[in-house]
């Protein structure tokens, strides 16, 4: 070859790599060169339902229960704002006696999520109800006909990253509280254009890492990549034979590779318990166990969106008490997985941005339900419990930033979705597959 | 008389042309079902279904229901079911206690291993490409197990059918 028609083609063929298109799974082509605003994503479903005037509002005790004078912040790692100084029984029980949970959690973060990011004060939530609300903010869809123990009807943002962003199923993780309530089905929807081949990998941390998961799984062999190839070779071979449809496709997939990771992650973790070594907020409480996988995930895989939901608030039913325990300690720990990440995974720190919303709020008034303090319970089920807050913050956020108030309320819990496909740079993909509210943007184009 | 020998005559030639005894003839071919067995499995095993089957299969006796509903719930509440699944073979494979043939037994008659395996995992035999395939493949590799065979039918696509 001569030298000048040796590097026209080679100028040719580094030209052609730069430039030219890739085909992801979708099928289409996607030109390279959208740059993401972040590499990761953190979503923590602030779930439960959570009363705008006990958060945002920091009204504690004075909307609620009556009380003169008792208004405060019980957030301190989410918002700024001074503590309540009133009747205290949100924090941890004093040691040597005294009234229980008069201890506040000391705060985890020098500087409120507040300050460091951008908050959606009023926030329109699409239902009242806990399944449905998650729905809404991995679907991004209003899903009004959602029904329990199913999946839900439209795609959910795993789904979209996946097909539209080329995500494998190890990038994207689902931490579900519980099986109740259908959590563990939010990990990939039934519809025929996306499903369960587009779905995300799930752990339910209170059952595979709890005494049942141990008793079935903690035996299991760890067989050697030698031992593992024959065992894969005829599994294929058998499937291609079965030759299933992918309108039957039972299970998202992963690769053997990222199975195999899976699998030694399962056992890492109880080799970690152990020994005592699972990383974990300060406080322990139901939602700090789950957002303490979380971590673990989030340290172990490195994924590209991982979302966590919290249910500790809806104790509000029946205990108005323990709701402002559990408010206060979801605070402490979605402060602490922040904080993990910046300081525990130098790949993420920097690099993620975590959104933080409720799925629903909760009732302006009581149920007739008192509580050991002859506080008034609060169910979910009216107009206020459709009025919720969201914040987002880390790389590229605006800092400082408030958007919205009771009087001028900005934004929906259907920005959730438009908004991490902004971050991915596939909002238009997810826009123009039809199937998110018309009405949902992302956050950072109302801001 | 003459009309007579006529009637006899055309009565025998209409003798002749009448009702033959039908000849049976036999080509030595065994009737076969062409019906694709694998194709009538379209419904999806439940996580019970799937455990208790798998269970009996393997331990040749009943799960109990405690133990079928702890796994049940681990099972649902890891997103890859199939890294589910091999994790709980494995683990049951560990355990010392499933009853399975012996490599050797394997080895000694593989055409035999492999249509036992099929009619106890898929309840079907298994096609003439099947067997050939794996008769190949264990013939070819000595370090397939057992083990390695089950593990791979039961965390197959056909066994999650019936």
């Amino acid at each position: 070859m001569r030298r000048k028609e040796f590097l026209q083609k080679a100028g040719l063929s580094i030209a052609g790599g730069v430039t030219l298109p890739y085909i992801l799974p979708s099928g289409r082509l996607f030109a390279r060169g959208g740059v993401p605003k972040a590499e990761h994503v953190v979503l923590v479903m602030f779930a439960g339902g959570v009363r705008q005037q006990e958060s945002i509002s920091q009204r504690y005790l004075e909307d609620s229960q009556g009380v003169s004078g008792a208004a405060g912040n019980v957030m301190f790692n989410l918002f700024d704002g001074p503590a309540p100084t009133k009747k205290i029984v949100y924090g941890t029980d004093p040691s040597g006696g005294g009234t229980a949970g008069s201890v506040p959690i000391p705060q985890l973060l020098n500087t409120t999520l507040e300050s460091q990011g951008t908050v959606f004060r009023e926030v329109a939530a699409q239902s009242a109800g806990h399944y449905t609300g998650q729905t809404v903010l991995v679907t991004g869809n209003r899903s009004t006909a959602q029904g329990l123990k199913v999946r839900p009807s439209f795609p959910t943002i795993f789904e979209y990253l996946r097909r539209h962003a080329g995500f494998s199923a190890a990038d994207c993780w689902m931490i579900s509280s519980s099986l109740t309530n259908s959590y563990n089905l939010l990990n990939s929807s039934d519809h025929p254009d996306y499903g369960l081949q587009y779905g995300a990998n799930m752990f339910v941390p209170g059952i595979v890492f709890g005494s049942y998961g141990r008793e079935i799984l903690g035996n299991s062999k760890t067989y050697s990549q030698e031992e593992l190839d024959p065992m894969y070779f005829m599994k294929n071979f058998l499937d291609k034979s079965f030759g299933l449809g992918q309108d039957k496709v039972n299970t998202i997939t992963n690769t053997d590779a990222d199975k195999t990771r899976i699998k030694e992650f399962i056992k890492y973790i109880y080799a970690k318990q152990k020994a005592g070594q699972i990383a974990s907020p300060p406080v322990g409480s139901g939602d700090a166990f789950n957002i303490s996988y979380g971590a673990e995930v989030l340290k172990y895989f490195k994924p590209k969106i991982l979302t966590v939901n919290l249910t500790g608030v809806d104790t509000c039913h029946s205990n108005f008490t323990g709701y402002l325990r559990n408010l206060h300690r979801a605070d402490h720990a979605t402060g602490w997985l922040w904080n993990y990440i910046q300081t525990q995974i130098p790949e993420m720190a920097n690099n993620t941005i975590m959104l933080v919303a409720p799925e629903c709020g909760r009732n302006l008034n009581p149920n007739p339900i008192l509580d050991q303090n002859d506080w008034y319970a609060f169910d979910h089920s009216d107009r206020n419990a459709q009025r919720v807050w969201s914040m987002m913050v880390g790389k590229n956020v605006p800092r400082g930033l408030s958007v919205g108030n009771e009087a001028n309320p900005v934004g929906r819990l259907t920005d959730i979705v438009p908004t991490i496909a902004d971050i991915f740079g596939v909002w238009d993909d997810v826009k123009n597959a039809g199937l998110v509210d018309p009405m949902g943007k992302s956050m950072f184009d109302q801001v | 008389m003459r009309n007579f020998n006529k009637i006899v005559i055309v009565g025998l030639v209409l003798l002749a042309m009448s009702c033959k005894k039908e000849k049976f003839s036999e080509f030595g071919v065994d009737e076969q079902l062409i019906q694709d067995e694998k194709t009538s499995k379209i419904k999806n095993k439940s996580e019970a279904e799937y455990i208790s089957i798998l269970y009996t299969n393997l331990y040749q006796k009943p799960i109990s229901p405690n133990q079928l509903f702890k796994t049940q719930n681990v099972l649902v509440s890891i997103g890859d079911r199939n890294v589910a699944n091999e994790m709980l073979l494995s683990n049951y494979f560990n355990t010392g206690l499933v009853q399975i043939p012996s490599n050797t037994d394997m080895r000694s008659n593989i055409d035999s291993f492999v249509e036992n395996s099929y009619k106890k995992f898929f309840l079907r035999y298994p096609s003439e490409a099947e067997k050939l395939f794996f008769k190949n493949y264990i013939g070819n590799n000595a370090k397939v197990s057992v083990e390695m065979v089950f593990t791979a039918m039961s965390v197959s696509n056909e066994y999650q059918y019936y």
